[in-house]
């Protein structure tokens, strides 16, 4: 309460307002409902404690993943780029020299391998 | 969301355990400690401990007892994981309850652009509303709603749980003075709505 002075006539209407004041705001009574309030809340704790288990990963494993995704994309674009070269190549060649112009022998060397081609030139055949 | 989320052993594991260091003598600052080492039966025993007062405070501010319960539930959750920035000098009673004024706070910001038809998630028990029963009651309820709102939280929070006004001030963010006024005018206003009816009945 305020400690303003008040008459017996106000102190009387302030304690009559805070009766029903306390009577409108009373907390549930029964210890059920606090017990029940009290598991809910630590079940939601929980479940959200067990939700990040979930999706989140240590940091360790993250730095891992980022490296192996981003060796992944170089080696992807590094084929990329040797297949697209290869075929000019090949393109190139077959205007040059339609002689060559085998398609069966395109065909073949396109499955050849970079090692494999380079064999096959340094021994002629 | 609902208990059943927690395995039953888990649960009377916590309740368990919760019980037991809830009823020991033991000093909450130890328990905020041992809360803040992980230890979940410390936090539930501090639920335990706290849970009536900060519906008191989440009741304070709402409108009524499924905002205050959400309120609560969402405050605790909030606590939780903020408990590593909990200060061991400060109480923790106000820390929480200033958790549970912005998270009630929060609700009451939120429903005002809810839809009405929304089902509430309250716990099913039998306690009903003491705001809802009895002529005078609902008139004074009806008089607590034109209040504004920082006066209504101000007025329950002094009249119903007995906070001093420099508390008030901490829980709801506003200086002591304005505490102190807001209350002058909140009984004013209710003591002429009591004045008004008594003369009607």
């Amino acid at each position: 309460m305020t400690s303003e002075y008040r008459g017996p006539q106000l102190a009387r209407e302030d304690d009559e307002l805070s009766r029903e004041l306390r009577a409108i705001y009373a907390p549930p009574p029964h210890a059920n409902y606090w017990a029940t309030l009290e598991t809910r809340i630590m079940a939601r704790i929980y479940a959200g404690a067990t939700a990040g288990m979930w999706w989140s990963v240590p940091d360790s494993w993250l730095r891992a993943g980022l490296l192996a995704a981003g060796l992944a994309v170089a080696v992807a674009g590094s084929l990329l780029i040797r297949s697209q070269a290869r075929s000019s190549r090949l393109a190139y060649e077959t205007i040059a020299n339609p002689v060559a112009a085998d398609v069966f022998e395109i065909a073949r060397r396109v499955q050849l391998s970079e090692e494999e081609e380079t064999l096959r030139r340094l021994t002629g055949r | 969301m609902t208990a059943a989320v927690l395995p039953l052993r888990e649960r009377t594991r916590f309740r368990t355990k919760a019980r037991a260091v809830a009823e020991q003598p033991t000093d909450e600052r130890a328990l905020v400690s041992a809360a803040q080492r992980g230890e979940r039966e410390a936090f539930s025993a501090l639920v335990h401990n706290h849970q009536r007062r900060a519906y008191a405070v989440a009741r304070a501010i709402v409108v009524n007892h499924e905002d205050a319960e959400d309120a609560v539930q969402d405050a605790f959750l909030h606590a939780y994981r903020a408990l590593d920035r909990f200060l061991p000098d400060q109480a923790f009673g106000a820390w929480l309850h200033r958790i549970v004024a912005n998270a009630a706070l929060d609700i009451t910001r939120r429903r005002k652009v809810r839809d009405a038809d929304e089902l509430s998630e309250s716990v099913a028990s039998p306690f009903r509303d003491p705001a809802e029963v009895g002529e005078v009651r609902q008139r004074l309820r009806e008089a607590l709603d034109t209040l504004p709102a920082r006066q209504r939280s101000v007025i329950v929070l002094h009249d119903v749980e007995g906070f001093k006004h420099a508390e008030i001030g901490v829980v709801l963010g506003i200086p002591e003075g304005t505490a102190r006024s807001d209350l002058h005018y909140a009984r004013s206003h209710l003591r002429r709505v009591l004045s008004t009816l008594r003369s009607e009945l």
